[in-house]
């Protein structure tokens, strides 16, 4: 018997020594020991952001003198060339949906390693 | 359609998905329980203590698997060192030594059965033998994954597969004829 058979023969007796364990509840038991998933800062992020800019929104409107700045700036906003109205729009809308790419490639490049 | 290993890593990682590492630990608690069986020379009781505590420490610890290696390699890793450190508590880690080794050769000592007696010769071997064995010639996994799972040199691996392989087949010449 040559060593190239004789090792094969091994090897193929070690994995036939080998039998498939039946999971008898190993899994249950292992899930009922891992930790339990915690309130992610994902759900909280959102929440944060709109309680802060309400506040702040609140605070400005108070300090402003109810405001009053909004309504000059409102009407310095009505002097501005519609040209340039309609250039702001459209360069914060390609600048938003560049951002949406990059975070979507992001994410499946991600997912997928 | 039935998800890679790497599908429900995934649904792990993003929303903490629980029955997607269920699923996982189904897949694959027979071999990581088969090599601690092994490796704790037949305590099945410790062998599945040690996996149950492999497998929480894979959840824990999921984000530090970065899809480099099969999540299986990245799994025994995990069992290897679980069982490393309980044997060094227990101080075990110790295999036995070459005198030991050859004294529990007679014949005498053997029970009758192929299974039986490859089971008993693969005890008999040295703690980082028998290792590379199991994983290398039992489990499948090439000699570069057997040495992260084991953290020692490429070379050591395939030197401790060798003579493990020799052993073994001293042992059981008398099957293999």
């Amino acid at each position: 018997m040559n060593e190239q058979i004789e090792q094969d023969w091994l090897d193929r007796k070690l994995q036939e020594a080998a039998p498939y364990i039946e999971d008898d509840g190993f899994t249950a038991r292992v899930l009922q020991q891992l930790p339990t998933p915690q309130l992610r800062w994902q759900f909280l992020r959102p929440l944060i952001l709109v309680g802060m800019s309400a506040f702040a929104s609140a605070l400005t409107y108070v300090l402003s003198d109810g405001g009053r700045f909004l309504l000059v700036e409102m009407f310095k906003l009505t002097t501005i060339p519609t040209l340039w109205v309609v250039a702001f729009a459209l360069a914060s809308g390609m600048l938003v949906m560049a951002g949406g790419i990059f975070a979507a490639m992001s994410k499946t490049a991600h997912l997928e390693s | 359609m039935e998800l890679t290993d790497a599908g429900l890593v995934a649904r792990v990682l993003v929303d903490d998905d629980q029955h997607a590492f269920g699923e996982l630990v189904r897949r694959h608690q027979s071999t990581v329980r088969g090599l601690l069986r092994q490796l704790t020379r037949g305590d099945f009781a410790l062998a599945d203590d040690l996996a149950q505590d492999a497998f929480v420490r894979a959840y824990k610890n999921i984000r530090g698997f970065r899809g480099e290696a099969k999540f299986s390699t990245w799994l025994y890793r995990i069992a290897y060192n679980c069982f490393r450190e309980d044997a060094r508590r227990r101080k075990e880690l110790v295999g036995i030594n070459e005198e030991q080794w050859q004294a529990e050769q007679d014949p005498q000592t053997v029970d009758p059965g192929l299974r039986h007696d490859l089971m008993h010769a693969l005890s008999l071997l040295p703690l980082h033998e028998r290792s590379a064995i199991l994983l290398c010639c039992q489990n499948g996994l090439s000699h570069d994954e057997a040495a992260r799972v084991l953290e020692i040199p490429l070379g050591t691996v395939k030197t401790n597969v060798l003579r493990g392989r020799e052993k073994l087949k001293k042992t059981l010449a008398v099957w293999a004829q």
